[in-house]
Formats: structure tokens, C-alpha cells, sequence
């Protein structure tokens, strides 16, 4: 029996098209590719006209799902040309690298080590997380393309005087058109690099090991010609097979454990370097483009950079394209390659197309060099339900899945739309942040504007919350559930139930009201309470657009407000800077929800509240004077009584540290209400003129420090208006009798107009 | 040595263009001294087969000369384009010697520049004379260049005016330059290129017309990128400077040109060194080429001012003058740079004494 072992970099499309040559020409019984046996179930797949790569093989460990590994394929993929070439054929294909069962197990075992060596086996951290540094270790240990992480192969370039192997490998190998005898020269370059450098970790030779024992299993089901694929840096191994009886002894007693495959959808983006993937590519749509077009010299690919400019609005005609092409073209001959590459390409692109500016060349690298192209996968592939019922969901609404950003405004009085809005809601309680919700412009409360951009990753959270139910709305309900019950903090079940109401999830919601009734009543923190409050009142006063059922927040928003009253002007004594620093802003935050609400009684409740606080002696300083401050807004504290509380504020007798206190709550805010409110201006100026020298140089101070807040521009307003009004006569009071109705009355319709108005209706 | 100022690049490299000329074994554009690959060995300097040292004209990014030399082999003209002082006329100069072994060919922009300095001009007694024939007419550089197959210079293009400059449209595209007097037209031999430079400082004072731009490739020659590589170039220019001049001074230490790099450089980028602190940033460019003047303003006060040794108060003054070119505000910035960066370095303390003493 014949073995043939065709050593490939991943993802070269000079290695792929060398690959179905090769295999052409070969006409093998049997095709063995580098990859995880577990996943041999999928390979059925391939050539399913709705399996369209980039995709990639997730495998992962159902009760610990932090371990997962993906084995990405594009249409340039080698062992994606094998495959294929197989299926068509319908010869039988298998992988043959060491079960991700084993490797799993392995790490499992690794990970338990190192954390009995810690000392503590419980506190380790699982040994991967799910980001993407991780999904870069893992293949890097695990093994999809170990060799050109570490790149042997820079050695071979610096021998041919390449200062990179990428490109070495490239020039020697990926342009190429003359490709006899290819696979034995890359097999040669690699043993004779094993050779100069024979450090081999546990892991590889285990891999080794068992593409060795899958080739001997071939063997013995009596097939007689067998293509074997695998990264070239593993050639020379599987060519000079060492005793079965040593790889058998290798492979002994492996630990195991149980692993579920999956075909997911993969990007272009996600296989390029940048996204931090190890052993990517850093030009996968040049990639595409070269294997699609292999003859192309450039002009094929100049064109579409310039149809790419000319969208973005950049003069650039065919003679540019001519010029480029030649330039390119020039400047492979000076390098002495025999074709352009990239690198040519894009320094001819930078000086003809782009007058020497590369921020164009960056656009030309997001559309074209790395593309947002995304890989598709069939329904009937076995997935996880949850997945199932997502992508059915995708399809209903109609909201693809696409790698590039892509941008929804979402009208919610649309049934779709809010369907649509709906689904992205739940889909973020479930952490899958798909879509991201954006501030619109406009009036209106009715639209939301939703970027989305599907991330690969999303599969492994999809098959992760899979555990809570089978379709969104379930496992939404449930996760939340959960959490809401897990959470001791009032804030956190606001939020959800924040999250949750435009998720349309009743029994969620109901479940977190019902939490937040239980927290709010056994829960004596006032600042707690004041936290939650804010965003319950906008659910209030927003929520109804979204035809959701307000009313049941209304009730414990107003029995919250109650005990915030009750709690607050004790909350407010005795407590130092910071903490009154941060009962300032709630204070803000709380007075504002309750303008909001537009409740008679509950405005009354906390205006007492607030009067308790202004007069109380023990409270704080900076709370005092904020709380007299909004009740001189609110128009309950005038005249007399203001300026008396003012007085005591800024009352001599006070500590000045006090008293500056005091003063930056009352004139918290920017100075723009000092100077549009004649009560605060005409409080403040007395106060300031009345002062006599001797007192007026100790809180100067004091005074420089709260205006000091203030901008420039306002403070130099303010400036001008003592100036204006320095000439001793009083501000001049705004008195009823002085108005003259009738002329008044003609101001009141451009008044209208100037709001807005329609003034019809009064005709 | 001759007692000419400043010898032509192909006469002080005339050596280099020798030894290259005789290594040369690639291909030769028709009527090119070197072949591409020798002319971006000469730029970059390298070691010949024979062990010949070239020694390195521009430092920088090779790709860049690359480009450069790939674009004159092409029908294209080379635009290189940046900041003043970043080497732009010196690459030209050297291109041109490399290439045609003749840098003399060269035109140099003003707003003043007429049709009759691009294209052709008369001579007027001849015209009154003998009417128009060709023994009337006056060549100019460019239309030199066409006839002989060599590469022609046009220095600062940018400040030339739009309607001179578009005279260039018809001698790039058709690579010919009629001459209706006559009824005749000059066809340009191969070999022939235009290399033309233009700085960023005047962007839109006469801005080419796209016509025109279509016509050049930019190669934008950029800041040196970290103060090594400025060090380098600043102490090779200084070198070459100090042959030329025969000045009997010391050659500067190293450290003299990293303080003057290091302050232009951080002036420039409007930050120190380490990165922690910002500071304004001047009205002038500040570059390299800048640099090498104060050090070799500095050489030639130490020489025949002082013991012959560099000092800081020899810079000093050399640095304040690049520093400073408006009088009002470059001040404040400098003043602030010398109180707030240059005063807190230990071993600055000489060059922080002699910029006070010139206040």
C-alpha cells in the first residue's frame, strides 16, 4: 500500500490548489486530514450546497464548557479541498490528529496539577476562559497549527534571506504555478529543519503518535492508496513511521472525556491575526481572491480597489488601475519575484490610487485585504436547540447574521420591528450581545437603533445558556429568574428588571417585582433604594410604548419613594464627605425621578422630606444646601424663609468649612441657574453686598472655591451682571401690575410657535 | 581636493556609481547607468560581491526606494512628498545621479516660475534675427532631458503656479513637448522621467490638478522613526559635512547629537521622551535636516571660535535659532521647554546655562 503525505500550510491557497492537483492526479482510495476524530460524524456535511465556508468545527465538553476549540475552514483551506474532493468522490474521509476527547482530558489533568501545586485546588481559575487570547492558546496547544505560531520556518527564510517566514513561505510556495514535485521538497525543507531542531513537547508527539496509529488502522482495512494532509511541520513524521509497538505505548491509557461537535459559521475577521487568533492568516480575503483567481496578476484586484474607492466617493479611473497594475508589476521585478504580491500590490495601490495618504489603504484592508465575509451553516446540521430556534427566529424576522456591522432603526409601533426589538432584548439578558442598543436622535420614545454584528464566539454562549431552555423566550425567563433570585443587591434586580420589561418577559418580571418588594421592604439602606428608584421611574414613564404592563412597577416605585422619605433625612446626619458626596448625587438623580412621576402625594412627601434635611442641624452641609436649593426650585421655599436659611447656612458662626459646604450645595450645577434665576441671583448678591470687610475677606474663599466650578465663559457672565447691576439699585421685581395684558397677549402666538404649538386647535 | 563648494552627487559617489556600474548584473532600462536593483543598493548602501562598501545615502524604510526606483521604470513621474527637511531633494538628487549619473538636470520652483523655464524660451536677438529656428531657441532642463534619455529634477512643484504646472500634462503623457513655432515637437528618448518634490507645510498653495496628480506616484518620505535612526542620519551628514568644510574641530560626540536629536524630537511630537509629559509644540518643522545644520553650526563655531571641542554654548544658539521662528510665540514655548524639560535633566545643566545666557 501506497501512503502519500501532502504537507500543507493551513489556509495557503497555493497549498489547497497543490492539494486537488495532487489528489487528481493521485486518484487515492482514501483521505486522511489533519483534525479532531471526534468530529469525523461532520464531515458528512461537507458538500451540502448550504455548507458554505469560512466554518468552523466547535468541539467542546457539554458539562464544562470553558473548554471548547474551533478548527476553522475557508474555501483556500487544504484540508477543505481534501475533504471536498473526497465527498465528491465518495471515498471515505477521516481526521486523524489525537481526539480533542484526549486533549481535553489532558488539560483537565494538567489544570488539577497545577492548582493541588497552589495549594488550593477549589479558588484556581478554570484553566481557559472564553475570550479570544484563549481560543488562541488552545490551538496553539492543542494543536490546529502549532508550527507556524512558533514558526520554524523564519529559519528557512532567513537562509533564503526573507525577513519573514510568512513571506518566504508565500513566495516559495502559495504563488507558485509550476508545482511538480512541490510535496517532497516541503517534506525535505521540514526534516531537515526537525533535524536542526529536535525539541518536541509531550503534546506533539501524542498527535504524532496518533495520525501514525490512523494511518496503520487504514492499512489494515486494506485500502490501498492513501492521501494523508497534514501541516507540513508533521510531514517527515508520518512518512518514516518509527515501531507501532512505540506509538501504541505512547497512546496507552489516555484520559477521556466525553466531547459534542458542531459545524458553526465562521469570519474571515476572526481568521486574520488581528482578531488574536494565533494561528491565523493576516489576509484572508486575498487569500480568497487568489485562490478564486489564481492567474489573476493584479488587475483583477486593482479593479475591485478601485470600484471600492470609487463608492467611497475617490476619483480613480481606469488609467489609475492600468498605472497600479504596472507598478506592481515593476516593483516584483525589482524584488525579483516572479509575481506581484500583496505587499506590491499594496504599495502600488498607496502611490498611484491613494496619492501617499494610507488611510485609504486601511479601508482597502477592512473591505478587502481581511473582508467581512461570513461562512454558512445548513439547518439540519445537529445543533444545540437553543441555536436551532435563534437562527429560526434570525430567519422569521428577518435579521441575517452577517460579520459586518449593519445598522437597524427599529420603529416599535411596527409589529416586525417590535418583534425584532424584542428578540435583541432577550438575546442580551442571555449575554449574547449581538446587537447593541444606541441613543436615537429624534423625538419620541417609539424607536431604538440597533447595531449588530455577529461574532463567531456567540456560538459557545448559545450552546452555554442552551441549559436553561429550548427557546429564547424560555431560557431567557429562566436565566432570569435565576440571577434575580441569586441577587442580594436592590440595584442589580432593577437592572434586570429594567432589561427584562422590554424583553417582554412577564413571568420574569413579575418573579423580580415580587424580588425587589422582598429586598425594598427588608432592606433599611436608604441609598439602596434611592439607587433603584431612578430606573424604575423611567420603566414607569417609558415603558408604555412597548404595550408592557407598567402598572405593577408603579405600585412598588411609590411604596420605595415612601420609605426613602421616611429613611432619608436620618441617612443624611452624621456621615463624612464622601458618603455625602454620594447621597448628593441621589439626592439629584431621586428628585428628578420624582418630577418625573408627576405624582401630587409623592412630590409632597418628598418636599417634607427635603424641608426635614434643609432645617435639620446634624444633617450635612453640602445636603442642607442642595435640599434648600431644590426647594427654592420647587418654589416651596421663598423669600423670608429662603434667605433666613441662607443666612444660617452662611452664618458666621459656622466653621468656614461648613459653610462652603453649605454654599456648594446650594449653587450645585453649572451657573447658568444663577444667572436665569432672579431669587438664587438676588439671595446670593444681598448676602454678598451686605457683607462687611472683615467677614467678606474670610469667606472669600469659600466663595472662590464654589464659583471656581463654574466655566470660564459663566463665570465671566456672571461678572457682567454684578457690573450691570453694581449701581446700588435693586433688581427689578418682577411685579404682576406692571404687565400690560394687551400687548402681552400679542406675544402669546409667537410664544406658541416658538414651542410649538399648533395654535389652530384654540381657533 | 577641489575648491568647489558642493561637488554633484555623481561626482562625490562617482566611485560608488563606478564599482556598481561594474557589479551590475541585472536587467538595464534602456539608457539607465544602473540597473533598479543597483540604483536602490546605491540609496541604501550594502556590501558589493567584490567587497566594495556603498555607503548608505538615504536611511529609512528600503521599501519606500523601492517604490521610488520602481515608479521611474514605469511611464509614470515620481512626486516625493513631506515635511521639509525629511530628504526629499536629497533622494531626488541621488535618484537622478544613480540613474541617469547625472543630478544637474533641475528646475527649481518658485511662485515666479514661468512656461518659458519648464518648457522652452527664445532668444530673443536670434528670434529678432533670424526668426524662429531651432538655433533661437533655449533649452530648459526638461527639455534637455527628453533628448538625452535622462532623468529630469523639479524642485518645490507645489509653489509653481497651477497654469505653469499643467504645462508638464503633455511632456508626462505624451512624453513629448511640442514646438508650434516650428511645427515641430521634441520626443522624449527612453530613459527619460521627471522626479518632482513638494512639501506638506504648502498643501493647497498651488495643489496639482488631478490631471496632473495622475500623472506622478507619491512617495511620501516620513520623520525618522525613532531617535536612533535620527542619530544616524544626523551623524553621517555631519561627517560629510565636516570632509567638505576640512574643519579642524573634534568630531561631536555622540551624545552632543542625541541631546540635539532627542530636543527636536520632542518638540516635534509635543512630548518627552519618556512620554509623561506634554509639552507645545513649535511653529517650524524642526527637521532632521534642521538638526544637522545646528551641528554643524556648532562644528564651525567650536572650530574657529572656540578650542576646537564642541560645547553646549556653541549649540545652543543654533538650536534656539531653528527653535524660535516667530518671535512672539515660539518663544514661550521654548522658554517653557527649557524651564520645565530641559532644566530638570541632571546632566543637562551646560545646555540649560547656555540657552539662559542667549535669553
Amino acid at each position: 500500500m501506497a501512503v502519500h503525505v501532502l504537507g500543507i500550510r493551513h489556509h495557503g491557497p497555493g497549498s489547497a490548489r497543490n492539494v486537488r492537483q495532487y489528489l487528481e492526479a493521485l486518484q487515492p482510495d482514501m483521505v486522511l486530514v489533519e483534525g479532531p476524530p471526534d468530529a469525523d460524524a461532520l464531515l458528512q456535511w461537507v458538500g451540502h450546497k448550504e455548507l458554505q465556508p469560512p466554518v468552523a468545527i466547535l468541539c467542546y465538553q457539554p458539562d464544562r464548557l470553558q473548554q471548547g476549540v474551533f478548527y476553522p475552514f475557508a474555501a483556500f483551506s487544504p484540508e477543505w479541498q481534501a475533504i471536498q474532493y473526497a465527498r465528491e468522490r465518495n471515498i471515505p474521509v477521516r481526521f486523524m490528529d489525537l481526539p480533542v476527547a484526549h486533549v481535553f482530558a489532558l488539560q483537565n489533568e494538567r489544570a488539577q496539577r497545577a492548582a493541588l501545586h497552589a495549594g488550593n485546588p477549589d479558588d484556581a481559575p478554570p484553566p481557559l476562559h472564553m475570550n479570544n487570547s484563549a481560543v488562541a492558546e488552545e490551538t496553539d496547544d492543542t494543536g490546529a497549527m502549532p508550527v507556524f505560531a512558533h514558526d520554524p520556518i523564519s529559519h528557512l527564510a532567513a537562509a533564503a534571506g526573507f525577513s519573514d517566514g510568512e513571506k518566504w513561505w508565500e513566495h516559495m510556495f502559495e504563488y507558485r504555478q509550476d508545482t511538480g514535485g512541490i510535496f517532497d521538497a516541503v517534506a525535505e525543507a521540514m526534516s531537515a529543519l526537525r533535524d536542526e531542531l529536535p525539541k518536541m513537547s509531550r503534546m506533539e508527539k501524542l498527535r504524532e503518535a496518533w495520525m501514525r496509529k490512523t494511518i496503520r488502522q487504514a492499512e489494515k482495512e486494506l485500502y490501498t492508496t492513501l492521501a494523508v494532509v497534514c501541516g507540513a511541520w508533521h510531514a517527515p513524521a508520518l512518512q518514516h513511521m518509527p515501531k507501532q509497538k512505540d506509538d501504541n505505548e505512547l497512546l496507552k491509557g489516555l484520559p477521556k472525556v466525553k466531547v459534542e461537535c458542531t459545524w458553526i459559521p465562521w469570519t474571515y475577521n476572526r481568521l486574520s491575526f488581528t482578531s488574536g487568533y494565533g494561528a491565523g492568516i493576516f489576509s484572508p480575503g486575498w487569500y480568497a481572491h487568489t485562490w478564486q483567481y489564481p492567474h489573476d496578476d493584479g488587475t483583477r484586484w486593482m479593479a475591485r480597489v478601485a470600484g471600492l474607492l470609487r463608492t467611497k466617493q475617490m476619483d480613480t479611473s481606469v488609467a489609475h488601475v492600468i498605472d497600479a497594475v504596472r507598478m506592481a508589476g515593476s516593483l516584483a521585478a525589482l524584488r525579483g519575484y516572479s509575481k506581484a504580491g500583496l505587499e506590491e500590490l499594496n504599495e502600488a495601490t498607496l502611490s498611484v490610487l491613494c496619492n501617499g495618504e494610507d488611510v485609504l489603504l486601511q479601508l482597502i484592508h477592512d473591505a478587502l485585504i481581511v473582508s467581512d465575509t461570513i461562512g454558512d451553516v445548513p439547518g439540519e446540521v445537529p445543533k444545540p436547540p437553543l441555536q436551532h430556534d435563534i437562527e429560526k427566529t434570525q430567519k422569521s424576522l428577518r435579521l441575517p447574521a452577517t460579520a459586518e456591522m449593519k445598522e437597524y432603526t427599529l420603529d416599535l409601533r411596527k409589529e416586525n420591528d417590535l418583534e425584532r426589538s424584542v428578540f435583541l432584548h432577550r438575546l442580551q439578558l442571555l449575554d449574547i450581545n449581538w446587537g447593541q442598543n444606541h441613543a436615537t436622535g429624534g423625538k419620541g420614545t417609539f424607536k431604538e437603533l440597533w447595531r449588530l454584528q455577529w461574532e463567531p464566539e456567540y456560538s459557545i454562549t448559545i450552546i452555554e445558556k442552551g441549559s436553561w431552555g429550548n427557546t429564547v423566550a424560555e431560557a431567557a425567563t429562566k436565566y432570569v429568574n435565576s440571577e434575580a433570585e441569586k441577587a442580594q443587591h436592590l440595584a442589580i434586580v432593577c437592572q434586570l428588571l429594567a432589561k427584562a420589561l422590554p424583553a417582554e418577559l412577564p413571568v420574569a418580571v413579575e418573579k423580580l417585582v415580587q424580588c425587589i418588594q422582598n429586598l425594598a421592604a427588608s432592606n433599611g439602606d436608604v441609598v439602596q433604594l434611592m439607587e433603584a428608584v431612578p430606573g424604575l421611574v423611567s420603566v414607569i414613564r417609558y415603558g408604555n410604548v412597548r404595550n408592557t404592563d407598567a402598572a405593577m412597577v408603579t405600585g412598588i416605585t411609590e411604596s420605595m419613594i415612601t420609605r426613602i422619605c421616611v429613611g432619608l433625612p436620618v441617612a443624611c446626619t452624621a456621615i463624612d464627605d464622601a458618603a455625602a458626596q454620594k447621597i448628593l448625587e441621589l439626592l439629584y438623580q431621586t428628585d428628578d425621578a420624582v418630577r418625573l412621576l408627576q405624582h401630587a402625594d409623592i412630590s409632597v412627601q418628598w418636599q417634607q422630606s427635603l424641608q426635614v434635611i434643609a432645617h435639620h442641624t446634624g444633617a450635612a452641609p453640602v445636603l442642607k444646601g442642595y435640599a434648600t436649593r431644590l426647594l427654592a426650585d420647587a418654589q416651596v421655599l421663598q423669600g423670608r424663609q429662603l434667605v433666613q436659611l441662607f443666612y444660617y447656612g452662611m452664618s458666621r458662626s459656622n466653621p468656614p468649612s461648613m459653610s462652603a459646604a453649605w454654599l456648594e450645595g446650594f449653587l450645585k450645577g453649572n451657573g447658568a441657574f444663577l444667572l436665569l434665576d432672579p431669587q438664587l441671583w438676588q439671595v446670593v448678591t444681598t448676602w454678598v453686598s451686605e457683607l462687611e470687610e472683615g467677614p467678606f475677606e474670610e469667606v472669600l474663599p469659600l466663595l472662590r472655591r464654589t464659583f471656581a466650578r463654574f466655566t470660564p465663559p459663566e463665570r465671566r457672565k456672571l461678572g457682567e451682571k454684578v457690573k450691570h447691576s453694581s449701581t446700588g439699585a435693586p433688581l427689578p421685581a418682577v411685579a404682576d401690575a406692571a404687565i400690560d395684558m394687551e400687548r402681552a397677549q400679542c406675544a402669546i402666538p409667537v410664544v406658541l410657535q416658538l414651542l410649538g404649538i399648533q395654535q389652530t386647535s384654540h381657533e | 581636493m577641489s575648491d568647489i563648494l558642493r561637488q554633484h552627487a555623481e561626482q562625490l559617489f562617482a566611485q560608488e556609481l563606478e564599482e556598481l556600474k561594474q557589479q551590475d548584473s541585472g536587467h538595464r532600462p534602456q539608457n539607465w547607468v544602473l540597473a533598479p536593483q543597483s540604483v536602490v543598493t546605491y540609496l541604501m548602501g550594502g556590501t558589493l560581491p567584490n567587497g566594495f562598501e556603498v555607503s548608505p545615502k538615504y536611511i529609512g524604510n528600503k521599501r519606500l526606494m523601492e517604490i521610488a526606483v520602481a515608479t521611474l521604470t514605469t511611464d509614470r513621474a515620481l512626486l516625493l512628498y513631506g515635511l521639509p527637511g525629511t530628504a526629499k531633494s536629497w533622494v531626488s538628487e541621488h535618484l537622478a545621479a544613480a540613474i541617469s549619473g547625472d543630478s544637474t538636470l533641475i528646475v527649481q520652483g518658485t511662485a515666479g516660475t514661468s512656461e518659458e523655464a519648464v518648457r522652452y524660451g527664445w532668444n530673443y536677438a536670434r528670434l529678432l534675427a533670424e526668426g524662429p529656428t531651432r538655433q533661437a531657441l533655449v533649452e530648459t532642463p526638461v527639455m534637455r532631458a527628453m533628448q538625452l534619455g535622462k532623468i529630469a529634477r523639479i524642485e518645490e512643484l507645489t509653489r509653481i503656479g497651477a497654469d505653469v504646472q499643467d504645462s508638464l500634462i503633455t511632456i508626462l503623457s505624451e512624453k513629448s513637448l511640442p514646438v508650434p513655432e516650428l511645427n515641430t515637437a521634441i520626443q522624449a528618448v527612453r530613459g527619460f522621467n521627471i522626479i518632482a518634490t513638494a512639501n506638506n507645510r504648502d498643501k493647497g498653495v498651488n495643489e496639482l490638478s488631478s490631471a496632473l496628480k495622475r500623472r506622478f506616484n507619491t512617495v511620501v518620505l516620513p520623520v525618522p522613526d525613532n531617535t536612533e535612526e535620527e542619530i544616524d542620519i544626523v551623524r553621517r551628514r555631519v561627517e560629510s559635512f565636516e570632509k567638505v568644510m576640512q574643519l579642524p574641530a573634534e568630531p561631536p560626540a555622540a551624545q552632543e547629537i542625541r541631546r540635539i536629536v532627542t530636543i527636536f524630537r520632542e518638540l516635534r511630537n509635543g512630548v518627552t521622551a519618556d512620554g509623561k509629559t506634554k509639552i507645545k509644540i513649535p511653529s517650524g518643522t524642526l527637521s532632521t535636516a534642521e538638526a544637522i545644520s545646528v551641528v554643524n553650526n556648532g562644528l564651525s563655531m567650536a572650530a574657529y571660535f572656540g578650542d576646537g571641542r564642541i560645547t553646549a554654548s556653541d549649540l545652543a544658539a543654533g538650536i534656539i535659532g531653528a527653535v524660535i521662528k516667530d518671535p512672539v510665540q515660539d518663544k514661550l514655548v521654548w522658554q517653557e521647554y527649557v524651564e520645565t524639560v530641559i532644566k530638570t535633566r541632571e546632566d543637562w545643566k551646560d545646555i540649560y546655562r547656555a540657552c539662559r545666557e542667549l535669553e
